[in-house]
């Protein structure tokens, strides 16, 4: 008995040095065709926020051979690490709302713009696709019609459609208002405060759930416009003299209530790309990782499908299951990466 | 025969038990269906009893799937009956916005005017009630020109809920007073409806409903009904055994008794609860302001989203003004009617 139990000790520790020489080896081999090392990456407390990052780590871990440390906050911390060469890749920033912190660090040259990670974060008038098709609903124009108002009927004020707007007291609330009276809406609309976003998002969530038709202010990237099909209302091409006009038009009203409109121009909300953002010192010194990091984009309707994903009740919540998802079932990421990467996170998948 | 005599008499003498088990039974089944489709579950239920980490932190595996059951049932309920809702909701729209049409159409001297008759009458003409009612309510308006119309859409408003309380409250009080399994049923129900948080059902209600009126009237139900059912069920049980008796000594029926006795001395307990809903309702049209329910809560929030101080505390204090009206008016008819109790009891002597 005892030379047997002794003999599976034996057994067991030579197993275990072999297996521990054989990883060590491995790891050895792996750094040895790779020196990518610790990539630290920043993420901000938000949905898309949180699925590039999934995403863009499970590429470079996989693919590179990197480890990705991932560093989770909200906006002003995190920039501010960015700023102190603490993280080396962004991969969503909000450029337009920052630009004013970001522009110094940009210019001294420690970072530097990477491009566009989703091409536009819309905000507009939406119309769910059933009824758009149906009525052949293109652009705000197409709204003023009586018929089509009265889809979408407004319990509350018989005989007026209900357009569904932005939380009062947001400025985009009073931009609506003008753009109602701008487009000549507001004879057949009522400018419909949800109260909250929560709400708002219940609301379209409801309709869409019975089959009726919606017409709403929304904006993207966003879980909710995953779930639901909306079709976009054109409106006036954005000009920043048309969109200056109007802004003084809302701050007016807002300071001195809805008498002080005066007619001027409206126009579209303008789209706003979202970027990335990489430290000056790591791209030089990780070429092939970070021409990757300057690839990445993704289309606005992809983010959304993802960011159903995620933030569906049930089966969401899980940032990795979420990145596996869209690495084994959509292909557009394939272009941003050399073939050979490709494989490598394929086979990981 | 005797078969059935035996059983009748062993399910009678271990009905406690079999419920007992059937309520474990239940409990299993949850554990059981929670660690099976969880996903966190252990690989084996071995590895799990091995190591002592799931006694220190809560498993994530230990995890009851009501979350998954009231959203697949909620999801496939909206899209089965959501249509009814819409019937449901035009209907008390209706109401609504008939009394508000009224209410709003009258010149507010005449709504004064009326709500002074009433308090004057309720009060059993107490001079001191009725021109302090009378003032409040002059004041609402005078705050802000635009609170007249927004309160008098609030009133409509709480009129409809407290009506739908009126006709729900006091009959299912009367019954919870009369029968002890009743009361057993309802008491955790009123437990629930004033304890759990209105959002809770408020964005169900808005997805079933729409924005609006019509799931804040169901807000107000749910919140504001309990009082009532209780205050009612306790005036009735407050009632004197004595004259009950009396009253069974003379051949009184069921129903004499109720109506002739037990209601009568239990209105001043019932008009409490009446004031009490009143007063609930009227905090819940504040909340439901956060649903896009028109009226004066609009103007708190809006206040709040602005940084308007002034205008949220003004809007604050009418609301205030209009519970006073409501109160005043509601605690000065009960407060009559227990005083005509006593003359009329004076008198008898």
């Amino acid at each position: 008995m005892i030379i047997k139990f002794k003999k599976i000790i034996a057994v067991l520790t030579i197993s275990i040095l072999a297996i521990f020489t054989f990883v060590s080896c491995s790891e050895k081999q792996v750094a040895s065709t790779d020196d990518c090392g610790t990539v630290r990456m920043g993420d901000f407390d938000w949905d898309s926020a949180n699925i590039h990052a999934a995403i863009s780590s499970f590429i470079l871990e996989k693919g590179y051979g990197c480890t990705v440390e991932i560093t989770k906050g909200s906006t002003t911390p995190i920039m501010a690490a960015h700023y102190d060469k603490q993280l080396d890749v962004l991969v969503e920033v909000w450029y337009d709302n920052i630009i004013d912190n970001y522009k110094p660090h940009e210019e001294a040259g420690t970072i530097f713009n990477a491009g566009i990670n989703t091409p536009a974060s819309e905000q507009a008038f939406w119309v769910d696709a059933t009824t758009a098709a149906k009525y052949n609903l293109k652009s705000v124009d197409d709204m003023k019609n009586p018929e089509v108002a009265a889809l979408f009927n407004d319990p509350e004020n018989p005989g007026m459609g209900r357009m569904y707007s932005c939380i009062s007291g947001w400025t985009c609330y009073t931009i609506n208002l003008v753009k109602q009276k701008e487009y000549g809406l507001d004879e057949f609309y009522t400018n419909y405060d949800p109260g909250t976003s929560g709400a708002l998002d219940a609301a379209i969530a409801g309709a869409f759930a019975k089959g009726n038709p919606i017409f709403t202010y929304y904006w993207t990237p966003t879980g909710l416009m995953g779930k639901v099909d909306m079709v976009r209302l054109a409106e006036p091409a954005w000009t920043e003299k048309c969109w200056g006009d109007m802004s003084a038009v809302v701050e007016s009203i807002k300071a001195d209530g809805p008498d002080a409109y005066v007619a001027s121009c409206a126009c579209e909300y303008r789209d706003m790309a979202l970027t990335k953002s990489m430290l000056t010192e790591w791209a030089d010194a990780h070429p092939a990782e970070s021409d990757f990091i300057k690839a990445y984009t993704l289309s606005t309707p992809t983010v959304n499908k993802l960011l159903a994903e995620y933030t569906d009740p049930n089966t969401g919540g899980d940032m990795e299951a979420t990145a596996r998802m869209f690495l084994s079932e959509y292909s557009e990421w394939k272009s941003m990466v050399p073939a050979d990467v490709a494989k490598k996170i394929s086979a990981a998948l | 025969m005797v078969l059935i005599k035996f059983m009748v008499k062993f399910l009678k003498k271990y009905s406690n038990y079999i419920l007992y088990t059937f309520l474990f039974a239940i409990f299993i089944f949850l554990l059981v269906n929670g660690y099976q489709n969880s996903r966190y579950k252990p690989d084996s239920l071995m590895s799990v009893l091995g190591s002592t980490d799931w006694l220190l932190n809560w498993p994530k595996w230990l995890d009851v799937r009501l979350m998954h059951w009231t959203n697949d049932g909620f999801g496939s309920f909206i899209k089965a009956y959501g249509k009814y809702f819409d019937v449901v909701n035009d209907f008390l729209l209706g109401l609504i916005y008939g009394l508000k049409g009224i209410l709003v159409l009258a010149p507010w001297p005449m709504v004064i005017g009326i709500v002074i008759a009433i308090t004057f009458f309720a009060s059993g003409r107490s001079l001191y009630t009725t021109t302090f009612v009378g003032i409040a309510t002059f004041f609402i308006g005078f705050l802000n020109p635009v609170f007249w119309d927004k309160a008098l859409e609030t009133t409509s408003i709480l009129f409809i809920g407290i009506f739908l309380c009126m006709s729900a409250g006091i009959p299912g009080g009367i019954a919870m007073a009369r029968n002890k399994r009743v009361r057993n049923f309802f008491l955790p129900v009123l437990d629930l409806a004033q304890t759990i948080p209105a959002f809770c059902y408020l964005i169900p209600g808005i997805m079933l409903f729409g924005l609006g009126a019509v799931p804040a009237i169901i807000a107000i139900f749910i919140y504001a009904v309990p009082p009532l059912m209780r205050l009612t069920d306790l005036g009735i049980r407050l009632v004197d055994e004595e004259v009950i008796e009396a009253a069974d000594s003379f051949g009184a029926s069921s129903s004499q008794k109720l109506f002739g006795i037990q209601l009568p001395l239990a209105l001043p307990n019932i008009m409490q609860g009446i004031n009490q809903c009143t007063m609930m309702a009227l905090s819940m049209v504040v909340i439901a302001s956060m649903i896009g329910t028109r009226g004066l809560g609009d103007e708190v929030l809006l206040g709040l989203q602005q940084l308007n101080i002034g205008r949220a505390l003004e809007a604050g204090i009418s609301i205030v003004l209009l519970a006073i009206v409501f109160d005043r008016i509601t605690q000065a008819y009960g407060a009559t009617l227990q005083s005509r109790r006593g003359d009329r009891e004076i008198n008898k002597k």
